[in-house]
Order: C-alpha cells, then sequence, then structure tokens
C-alpha cells in the first residue's frame, strides 16, 4: 500500500473511528484500526466487536493494499503534526510514515487478524432521513436513556417505524422522550414496519459522526443496524429485549396545565439546585392566586431559597418535588420560547411539550415527598 | 458421543491451533444447536464471530468434525443473542447503584405493572400460590372468600413471618375476584403506609371527605402488613370507621400481618376484637417438600431448569423465607446463563452458602443474648446467672437454642458462654425448646418474633 493523504481528512476520520477503539481486552488487535484503499478512496475502520465503524476519506491511491496498526500512537502523531501532506507506506506490515520534514516507522499486525467486519443483508429495504433531522431527534431523546445491565432493554434508542411516522423513543423508567418524525421529513419503504432497539453507545456515534447535510440510510437485518452515508458507515448489533409498553403512562388527562416562560424556568431550576446537593431535589409549587409558580428547594445544613416565576395556570393547585437535573435535561430538549408543564399530582407522572411542536414531549415522574 | 460432546472435543482441537485470545473472543461462547439430516449448526455469540469464523475456520471445522462423524455433510453457524447478552453483561450489582440515583424518585415501570384503580399487581394469582402444610388453612379460607365475597369470613385475617406469602396471597385474593366479577366488584389493595401517607396527607390538606369516599365505597378492601398502624392513633381511628363501615355494609375486609392481632403491640382494643371476629389463619414455614414445589414453579414461571441436585441443595438448605430461595433461585439461574455450560453443581452450593451464611454472618452471641433479653425484659446478666428463677430459665434456654440454631456453636461452648455451665444442660435446653417449638403454635410464634429481631438488630 502505498498513498498521498491530506491531515485534515485523515484526522477526521481518526476522530470519527477513536471511541470505539480498544475496549477488548482479550483480543489485543481491537486496539488497531484497519486502513485500507478502496475504490479511490481510503477506507479508515475500527471495531469493538459490538460495533464497527467505516469511514472513508479521499486521497491519492499510488499502490492498493491495507495495513493494521495501532490506534493511539498514529492518532497521537497526525494529532500534534504540523504538515498538511502526509505519505503512507506499508513496508512488511510496518507503517512508514512521511511528511517533508518527519518520518516515522509504526509498528503494525498481519492485516487478517482483524476482524471482519459483518454485512448486512438485507440491502432493499431502508429508511433514508437528512443528517440535521436525524441528529435533532436524537438529542432531543439520548439524555432520557442511561446505561443499565439489569433492564438492557432501556440502554438504547426505541425506533418504531410506522404507517405515516417513526419515533425515537427513551427512558431510564424516571423519565421518558418520544421524538416523532412526520412521514415528510424521511423515506422508508419497510414491508414489515421494524420495532428495534439500538444500543445507546451505537446512537451517541451516530449523533456524533454524522454530517448534517448528508442524506443517511437506515438498514436493519435480524439483529443488526447499519447507518450509512456516502463516506461513514456505524454497523451495530441491536439490543435483544421488549421495550416496555409505556403507552399507559403518557399523560392524558392534566390535573394541573402550567404555561410557562422556558428560559426563565430553566434560570429558576438553575438558580434554585444549588440548594438542593443532597437528592437533587426541587419542589415546584403552585401559588393559591394561580398567576406564580415558586420553585422552591432547601438543604438542612445550607438553608433555602425560592424562585418566582409568573405563569399561565389551570386546574388544580399542586405541590410536586422532581429531581432537578432531569428536569433540566428535559426543558433544554425543547426550544420552543414557551412551554407546557403539565401534572397530575405529586406522585403520577408529569409532561413538558412545546405548545407549537407537537411533534416532542418530556415524561417525567416526581420524587416521593414524605 | 453425543454432538454438544462432539462440538466441544471440536474445540479443545481448535484450542491448540489457533492463539487463546483468538479463541476465547470467537469461540469461547459457541455451541452446538442441531444436527439436521448431517447438517450441523453452531451458534456464535454474535455476527462478527460467525464472520470470522467462517472466514477463517471453517474447513478446520468441518474437518475436524467430519473425521469424528462421518455422516456430517455441511456445518452452518447461526447468532444466538442469548449467548451474546449473557457474555457482555457485567456484573449487575454495580448498574443498580447507578440506575438508581435516589429511593425516592418515583418510577413508572413499577407504577405500569401495578392497576392504578386497585392497586393489584396481576403477576400474583391463586394458581401460582403453593399449598403446603404450613399455608394450607389460609389457602382455603382464601378461596372461601373469593367464592363468597362479604359473607363467610369476615374480616380475613393472615399472619405469618416476612417473605412466606402474605402479600401473594392477598394480592391474589383481589385479582382472583377483579377477575371473576369481571370488574363489577370494587376492590383496593393498599399496603398499611399508603393507608397512613393518605390519612396524614387528608390532615394536611383538609380533604378528610375525600379519603372516607375513597376507602368506603370499596366493596373488597385489602390491606397489607397492617401491624404497622399499631400506634397511629388518628390512623387507627380513622381505620376503624372505616372498618366498620365496611363490615356492617358486608364487604369483605382483607388484612395481613406478621403476627396474630393480639401480639401486635399498641394496638387499639377496639381494633384488636375486630381483628379477631372474623376468619384467622396463619402461615408458617414451608416443609422440605412445599419448598421443593416451590422451587419447580418458579422455574416454570421463568422456563429455565436446573438440575434436581441443585433445587434439592436449595430445598435443604433455605428453610426460613420463600422470597430468600426465589433470591437464590434467580441468582443461580443468572449464574447458570452467564457461564452457559461451564455451571456446575460446586458453583450453585457456593451460591447458597454465601446466601445461607450471609444472613448470620454478622450476628454475635452478644447480640442473641441482648434481643432475647430484651425481648423478656429481663438484663442479659440475668440470663448468664446462676439464678434458676422460672422467668429466666426460660428465656436463657432460647438463648442456648439460638446460640445453636443460628450460630451453630458447639455445645460446650455454649454452655461456657451461657454462665459457665456444664456442656448438657445446653443440649438439654437445645431439644426441649425444639420440643415446645413442634408442640405449641404460641411457643413457635415468640421464638419467629425473637428471631426477627434478632436479624433486624444485626441489620442496624
Amino acid at each position: 500500500m502505498k498513498i498521498l493523504i491530506l491531515r485534515s481528512h485523515l484526522k477526521s476520520a481518526l476522530d470519527a473511528v477513536s471511541r470505539i477503539v480498544g475496549e477488548n481486552l482479550n483480543l489485543p488487535i481491537l486496539k488497531n484500526i484497519l486502513i485500507k484503499t478502496d475504490t479511490n478512496k481510503i477506507k479508515i475502520s475500527s471495531t469493538n466487536l459490538e460495533i464497527a465503524i467505516n469511514k472513508k476519506i479521499p486521497g491519492k491511491i499510488i499502490e492498493e493494499g491495507e495495513i493494521s496498526i495501532l490506534f493511539s500512537v498514529f492518532h497521537e502523531i497526525v494529532n500534534n503534526l504540523q504538515s498538511e501532506r502526509i505519505d503512507l507506506e506499508d513496508k512488511k506490515r510496518n507503517l512508514f510514515f512521511k511528511t517533508d520534514n518527519y518520518e516515522a516507522l509504526i509498528q503494525g499486525d498481519n492485516p487478517q487478524d482483524f476482524p471482519i467486519i459483518p454485512n448486512i443483508k438485507k440491502e432493499k429495504e431502508f429508511i433514508e432521513i437528512q443528517g440535521i433531522i436525524l441528529k435533532d431527534g436524537i438529542n432531543k431523546v439520548i439524555n432520557a436513556s442511561q446505561f443499565s445491565d439489569l433492564r438492557p432493554e432501556l440502554s438504547g434508542v426505541l425506533l418504531t417505524v410506522g404507517p405515516n411516522n417513526i419515533k425515537l423513543t427513551t427512558t431510564d423508567s424516571f423519565r421518558l422522550a418520544e421524538k416523532t418524525f412526520s412521514n415528510q421529513q424521511f423515506k422508508e419503504n419497510f414491508n414489515i414496519k421494524p420495532k428495534i432497539i439500538i444500543p445507546l453507545k451505537t446512537i451517541q456515534e451516530v449523533a456524533r459522526n454524522l454530517e448534517e447535510e448528508s442524506n443517511i440510510k437506515i438498514f436493519i437485518d435480524e439483529n443488526q443496524i447499519l447507518f450509512k452515508t456516502e463516506d461513514l458507515e456505524i454497523i451495530s448489533r441491536l439490543i435483544d429485549g421488549q421495550f416496555p409498553d409505556y403507552e399507559p403512562i403518557i399523560p392524558k388527562e392534566l390535573s394541573t396545565e402550567i404555561l410557562i416562560n422556558r428560559n426563565e424556568l430553566i434560570s429558576a431550576v438553575k438558580l434554585t439546585s444549588s440548594f438542593s446537593s443532597r437528592n437533587n431535589e426541587v419542589v415546584v409549587k403552585i401559588k393559591e392566586d394561580k398567576k406564580v409558580l415558586e420553585i422552591y428547594s432547601a438543604e438542612s445544613n445550607l438553608g433555602e431559597n425560592k424562585y418566582l416565576i409568573p405563569a399561565k395556570i389551570k386546574g388544580e393547585s399542586v405541590t410536586a418535588s422532581f429531581n432537578w437535573k432531569y428536569l433540566m435535561d428535559g426543558l433544554k430538549n425543547i426550544n420552543s420560547e414557551n412551554i407546557l408543564f403539565g401534572l397530575q399530582g405529586d406522585t403520577k407522572p408529569s409532561i413538558l411539550k412545546s405548545l407549537s411542536d407537537v411533534s416532542y414531549f418530556y415524561v417525567l415522574m416526581p420524587i416521593r415527598t414524605s | 458421543m453425543n454432538y454438544d460432546e462432539l462440538w466441544q472435543t471440536v474445540l479443545v482441537e481448535l484450542e491448540i491451533q489457533i492463539s487463546r485470545p483468538n479463541f476465547l473472543t470467537w469461540l469461547k461462547n459457541s455451541s452446538f444447536v442441531q444436527n439436521k439430516d448431517g447438517e450441523i449448526l453452531i451458534a456464535l455469540p454474535n455476527h462478527f464471530a460467525k464472520e470470522w469464523v467462517e472466514a477463517k475456520y471453517h474447513k478446520f471445522i468441518l474437518g475436524s468434525l467430519r473425521t469424528k462423524d462421518s455422516s456430517i455433510k455441511k456445518v452452518g453457524y447461526i447468532v444466538d443473542r442469548n449467548i451474546f447478552k449473557k457474555e457482555s453483561s457485567p456484573p449487575a450489582e454495580t448498574v443498580l447503584a447507578k440506575a438508581q440515583p435516589n429511593k425516592d424518585q418515583l418510577s413508572f415501570l413499577e407504577e405500569m405493572k401495578i392497576d392504578p384503580e386497585s392497586g393489584l399487581n396481576p403477576r400474583y394469582n391463586v394458581n401460582s400460590f403453593v399449598v403446603g402444610s404450613n399455608n394450607e388453612l389460609a389457602y382455603a379460607a382464601s378461596l372461601a372468600v373469593i367464592e363468597s365475597v362479604g359473607k363467610k369470613y369476615n374480616p380475613f385475617f393472615i399472619y405469618g413471618g416476612t417473605g412466606l406469602g402474605k402479600t401473594h396471597l392477598l394480592q391474589a385474593i383481589g385479582n382472583e375476584i377483579k377477575n371473576l366479577s369481571k370488574g363489577k366488584i370494587k376492590i383496593k389493595y393498599v399496603s398499611s403506609e399508603k393507608f397512613t401517607n393518605d390519612v396524614i396527607w387528608a390532615i394536611r390538606n383538609k380533604r378528610m371527605e375525600d379519603v372516607k369516599k375513597n376507602y368506603r365505597t370499596t366493596d373488597v378492601l385489602l390491606i397489607d402488613d397492617i401491624q404497622f398502624i399499631g400506634g397511629k392513633e388518628k390512623t387507627e381511628e380513622e381505620f376503624f370507621h372505616t372498618f366498620n363501615t365496611l363490615y356492617e355494609n358486608n364487604k369483605q375486609i382483607v388484612l395481613s400481618s406478621d403476627r396474630p392481632p393480639r401480639a401486635i403491640p399498641i394496638l387499639e382494643e377496639r381494633l384488636r376484637s375486630r381483628f379477631e371476629g372474623g376468619m384467622i389463619a396463619d402461615i408458617t414455614q414451608p416443609d422440605y417438600e412445599t419448598r421443593m414445589a416451590i422451587i419447580k414453579v418458579k422455574l416454570q414461571e421463568m422456563n429455565e431448569s436446573l438440575p434436581d441436585e441443585v433445587i434439592i441443595l436449595a430445598a435443604k438448605k433455605i428453610q426460613r423465607n420463600i422470597r430468600e430461595l426465589e433470591g437464590a433461585i434467580n441468582k443461580i439461574i443468572f449464574y447458570k446463563n452467564r457461564k452457559n455450560n461451564l455451571f456446575d453443581i460446586g458453583q450453585a452450593e457456593k451460591i447458597i452458602n454465601e446466601l445461607t451464611e450471609q444472613s448470620a454472618i454478622n450476628i454475635t452471641p452478644t447480640q442473641i443474648i441482648k434481643t432475647v433479653a430484651s425481648f423478656h425484659e429481663i438484663s442479659p446478666a440475668d440470663l448468664t446467672s446462676k439464678t434458676r428463677r422460672k422467668e429466666i430459665v426460660e428465656p436463657r434456654q432460647i438463648t442456648i437454642y439460638f446460640l445453636r440454631e443460628l450460630l451453630n456453636l458447639s455445645y460446650p461452648y455454649i454452655a461456657e458462654k451461657i454462665g459457665k455451665r456444664d456442656h448438657t444442660t445446653a443440649i438439654y435446653s437445645y431439644e426441649k425448646i425444639n420440643r415446645l417449638i413442634k408442640k405449641d403454635q404460641g411457643f413457635q410464634q415468640k421464638i419467629m418474633i425473637i428471631k426477627e429481631m434478632i436479624n433486624k438488630s444485626n441489620n442496624l
């Protein structure tokens, strides 16, 4: 193999594959990446045997071939390099690295030992969606999910393809976020509409690496998924499990509806939370005249504080406690100026949504007050 | 040689051929699936392993298989998600801590399981309740209650130690009535904690009428762990009136407690007499056969199986508490699935031993002496003194019994500990208490309460 490549391209590819390198202790070659010439482009791959990423970058190919080298040292060199033009050449499995004023020889391993990245067999059925739309959707739901080995089915994003929409849903059982894409936002041709759980790590990689202007195609095999753009492929296993039937917990009849300025509520929660170190607990309280919302927090050995915000309030007076971090996550996921904060008493799920945008909501459970 | 063994021998050959990391990564969690007319199917943990094995080892595997069994024509590979899942799951404990930011954070997964109107969890039903001599009466009475709601046994009072199935029975009564009446009968299941909270909420918000309406319009009221309302005056009073209203209108009331009504301290007399006016049934510790049956039912529910030796071992060792028994089985199954075919009886034994020792491990003889003394309202010094007063002798014998039963100490050591007595005294005492437990229900009850106190003192 002999190639000529630009540093910026190489760096972008190494950044793309970086997060999943070197996680397996059993098989040392997983600390490596595979560099391979692939029809006028250079393909860089990494895998941890759960996810694999292939990133293609432009470069001048003088001689075809492939090489597998340790990622960490290669990445460091490329990060610290000043020159733009890089010559790469393999010499008996080792990589000869050269710029106009720098040379390095990096020991490599047999590229045949690098894991074979699986293919998706069903190539005809896929979802096609614009990068920016998918990325925005993922970012709105991803913070409501957490890694959980006790409930692996929650450690991911549920993707449901419906007759007219696609939904992304996440929950950690304390809150639940759902983003719906309408059928103008995507194309799909699945015969049997899939309902799958994509691992959190995979979806993070997708959101991180996706170029906003590119179109992304999503292929789904029996228990694999492939996200594919022109230059990027992310292949991952799916999570095997039953996502909870969450429909019943989405609040339908709200006993209290609070219409409130989002920025003001965010500052209120941020400010008052300084007194909630133990439980992360802030109290949301409706004043008697129902024109003001009080955010209150106290810690017995610190003190207490409250913040008053004018709001339009309908329904019953209520006092409920929330984990402010969870509340903040929800507020950050909504972009409209005003939001609707709906409650059903102090022990039932509450809901945050935008008045103008019906495609998103965030359900949050209160904290039990003693 | 069966095919599982055949596959194992192929693996042994492969292990020599390829590097250890490669073997561990690609083949360790493989298993034989089926042989269909000479076509062997092998399960691999993930797609990467499948691609790799197909590309690199297929020839060797096929060749090796065929030299051992010439009827084999083909080898295929599938991805078994289950072995994948098991392989990749790190220890559960660390995650549990992470996933629960704070124990008061309400979770809707719990809520989803429970019917919001009645508070019943459909998981509990009459069929999954294992009947043995320890709970026959309670079970039969429950069936009678289900059959003639509010007419025959009212109130129906179930008592027994923790983890023996009171909640199961209570919930099962509720679920069964609900199913039979097709929703026409209004059922309410609450823990006494919830009842207390409701009363407190009502007092605070001046909404007593709501709570009254809520509880007094129901047809079947099930209250779990009623002993906790003892001493909470306002709650007791509210409960008393609710009880009367329901009782007068022939509505069914079912209560559970960890001890009989007369043993609940600080419970108002008028409530006690009302509890005793209906049917009282106890649930005691299950015998060996019942424990066996429980494990088998549990395994069936989980759709799992365990070798008979493991079941026998678990049933023998874990006697006190069904919840513990289920916990042990869950843990064994978890290990079995993670270790796949490397699981053996020794491991199960280790798990069971850990669990049974865990509960006793931190108890000290002093703790037992103190607890028994405080139960009998005497001083620990009395127990180890020379006196032979009747009110001291029995507690002393009970202490000896627990030292032997819970800590498995030697008789001479116990005798030494309890005031430099002869070891035959210890043997006599232990046997006497054992006899009394078998003979006298009331006495058994007392021993159980002390035992729980000892366990609790340990947790503090």
